[in-house]
């Protein structure tokens, strides 16, 4: 974490993580209803196993709590980057195969992507309070669609709704660990609420 | 002995003989003749096989074998005569054996090697498909052509109940000339070695589920495989929820087989392959409805700049995005071709023309198509006689008389080549309602005037108007808002 925190900042960062917080609560609960909606308008089997997708950010992680405040944010903006791109890919493939006739998952998938970047420009919040600021877009890199089959693009979009329900709750914990004070540091109240 | 004689094309033929003392034998001594030969033919030949022309009637051939040290041991002589003389036509030359993967279609092309024999004969090729591992026979068609003297190539597509990526197809043919004036016996060509189009399975590293996310009609029998890695195992494969019976096509290559596919979801039918917990492969069949002709199809102007068509789509296809059924609209005077946007989702079905300068027929052909079939509904219209204003707009009623009031509408549209028919609908509390018409020459975006006398002085009045064609009344216009107006006192 950065030097000595003044107060103001304290208070702002705290403000940030505790909406930050509420945020992937409410994230979570769409992607799992989302996911529900997925497989069902998909034809999936809800049991499938999927292997880890390329391109998507594992939100399993070894050391968590050795990880500094910068490291979990940087590691969440970048894993939400990757989500607010897969999620659009998968927004404009579900128009291009079925059109009209499924607005209800393309609302779903559209009501998701708009969390997931508002979520997206929340950690790039709190990492301006780093005062060292978010990486720029290019540096993170957007994961070019591969050539798949519309059965693996469906089975894709499961793994990435999947692991996305995963970073939500991940994400949470990482909040809630920036606000407990870092030693030397003035305490600060605990958020109100969790997911 | 066993002297046999084969012609291949009705000229030369080739004999074969053989010679019952066993041991080792030199050269032979071989002389024919024939009844138009001044004297015989000799030569020495190692063969015991010797072509020569074929006979008008008969030819008579004496064999004589020799030692090893060259002493004649055995002379033995042949009367052949031509009905002894079997036909069959050389084995046919496959030129080429082409996979559409696709459609599944294979496209054979051979030479009939017609240049052989006389005009007009008739030729009969044999034409059997061979699939898996073990080269089982799929099917044997017959398929008939004619010669002409020359070397044409034939032509012959397949489609196979499976995609031809799931295992090995070969092909072989043999053909049949009906050579009417020959005596002797005549038999089919031998087999063509087989051609043939390798299948996935036998491609290192190749896997898939295949045909790969393909559109077929609702009703279809489907053949659906999974081509897998050497050493892999296949759980099972399922079409929808169901698990169904494999078919074992090769070490690599099993499928299954789905009679009668009924409508797929939205998102399609998922066909999975499971080979693990976390190895699968699958594909989307999507089953669907070629369009219906449609119906009902009708084309209006409401202002004289845009042609309105609309039509009734009949069964929904039960495709959609990007293999909905598609429309366009093509107008056969003028030559032009519109595309219509239209949304599967609604069942009202409309699309735009433009209005084209100097022309008053148009001659539509509304082309529907998915990727299951195509149609189309035609429909030939004086535009003139196909006008349904839009409706009229800033209705005013004015008056400074007891017993007349001036009307002035509004009419969105160019109307200047047709006189308009407008009808005023006139109601007041205490008398019965009233209509009166008045027709008046069409304008461009114009203000429409009407006068109306004979009214009640000091009486309050609600009128409104719709207007239509005067000369070819098609359909009025909706009504226009209500206006309410008082006549002066008298």
């Amino acid at each position: 974490m950065a030097a000595a925190d003044s107060p103001s900042a304290t208070l702002r960062r705290h403000d940030l993580c505790s909406r930050g917080i509420r945020l992937a609560g409410k994230m979570r609960s769409d992607v799992v209803d989302l996911l529900d909606t997925y497989v069902e308008r998909q034809g999936l089997d809800a049991s499938a196993s999927v292997a880890a997708v390329e391109g998507v950010p594992a939100a399993a992680v070894e050391h968590w709590d050795e990880q500094t405040g910068t490291q979990r944010l940087l590691e969440n903006l970048a894993a939400y980057r990757a989500f607010r791109t897969l999620l659009a890919q998968m927004l404009e493939e579900q128009q291009e195969q079925v059109g009209e006739a499924d607005t209800a998952l393309g609302r779903a998938l559209a009501a998701v992507l708009l969390q997931v970047s508002a979520f997206a420009y929340h950690l790039e919040e709190l990492l301006r309070l780093e005062s060292r600021g978010p990486p720029s877009e290019e540096a993170v890199g957007s994961p070019s669609p591969p050539h798949l089959g519309l059965f693996e693009r469906k089975m894709r979009g499961l793994g990435v709704l999947r692991e996305l329900a995963q970073w939500a709750v991940r994400s949470a914990r990482d909040l809630r660990q920036l606000t407990k004070p870092s030693p030397g540091s003035s305490s600060a109240p605990s958020p109100a609420d969790s997911p | 002995k066993n002297l046999k004689c084969v012609t291949h094309n009705l000229r030369k033929m080739i004999c074969t003989w053989d010679i019952s003392s066993k041991g080792r034998h030199g050269q032979n001594d071989f002389c024919y003749t024939t009844s138009d030969l001044p004297s015989p033919v000799c030569f020495k030949t190692k063969e015991k096989r010797v072509e020569i022309p074929v006979p008008d009637s008969s030819s008579i051939m004496t064999i004589t074998t020799n030692s090893i040290a060259g002493t004649a041991f055995a002379t033995k002589e042949f009367e052949i005569h031509k009905k002894d003389i079997s036909f069959a036509p050389l084995t046919p030359r496959i030129l080429s054996l082409t996979p559409d993967f696709p459609t599944s279609t294979l496209n054979l092309k051979w030479s009939d090697n017609g240049s052989v024999f006389p005009y007009g004969l008739d030729a009969f090729w044999q034409i059997q498909i061979l699939r898996k591992e073990a080269m089982e026979k799929v099917t044997q068609v017959t398929y008939y052509s004619k010669l002409t003297h020359e070397d044409v190539t034939l032509s012959w597509n397949w489609t196979s109940d499976m995609p031809l990526e799931c295992t090995s197809h070969y092909v072989k043919i043999r053909c049949y000339i009906n050579v009417t004036q020959f005596v002797g016996p005549k038999d089919w060509s031998d087999w063509s070695p087989v051609e043939e189009v390798p299948g996935k399975d036998t491609e290192p590293n190749a896997s898939g589920v295949f045909p790969q996310d393909t559109v077929v009609a609702v009703g279809s029998n489907v053949t659906i495989c999974c081509v897998h890695e050497e050493g892999q195992q296949i759980e099972r494969m399922t079409y929808g929820s169901e698990v169904y019976p494999m078919i074992h096509l090769s070490s690599r290559s099993s499928a299954i087989r789905v009679l009668n596919t009924s409508a797929s979801d939205t998102s399609g039918t998922n066909i999975v392959c499971r080979l693990s917990e976390y190895m699968w492969d699958g594909t989307v069949l999507f089953v669907g409805y070629a369009p219906d002709i449609p119906e009902d199809l009708i084309c209006e102007t409401s202002n004289f700049l845009i042609i309105r068509c609309t039509w009734k789509p009949g069964r929904p296809s039960g495709l959609y995005g990007k293999r909905r059924t598609k429309y366009s609209l093509f107008e056969r005077i003028s030559g032009k071709n519109v595309s219509c946007e239209v949304n599967e989702m609604n069942r009202e079905r409309v699309c735009g023309f433009p209005v084209l300068a100097n022309q008053k027929t148009y001659h539509f052909t509304l082309g529907v198509s998915n990727p299951i079939g195509q149609t189309e509904s035609s429909l030939l219209v004086d535009l003139t006689q196909r006008v349904h204003p839009k409706i009229p707009e800033k209705l005013t009623v004015s008056g400074n008389s007891s017993t007349s009031v001036r009307l002035h509408w509004f009419i969105n549209g160019s109307f200047a080549e047709i006189r308009l028919l407008c009808q005023i609908e006139i109601s007041s509390g205490h008398s019965e309602q009233k209509m009166h018409n008045v027709s008046m020459p069409g304008g461009k975006f114009s203000i429409y005037t009407a006068q109306l006398s004979t009214l009640h002085p000091y009486t309050k009045y609600q009128f409104r108007v719709r207007c239509s064609a005067a000369d070819h009344f098609w359909r009025w216009s909706d009504w226009s808002r209500i206006e309410e107006h008082t006549t002066l006192e008298a």
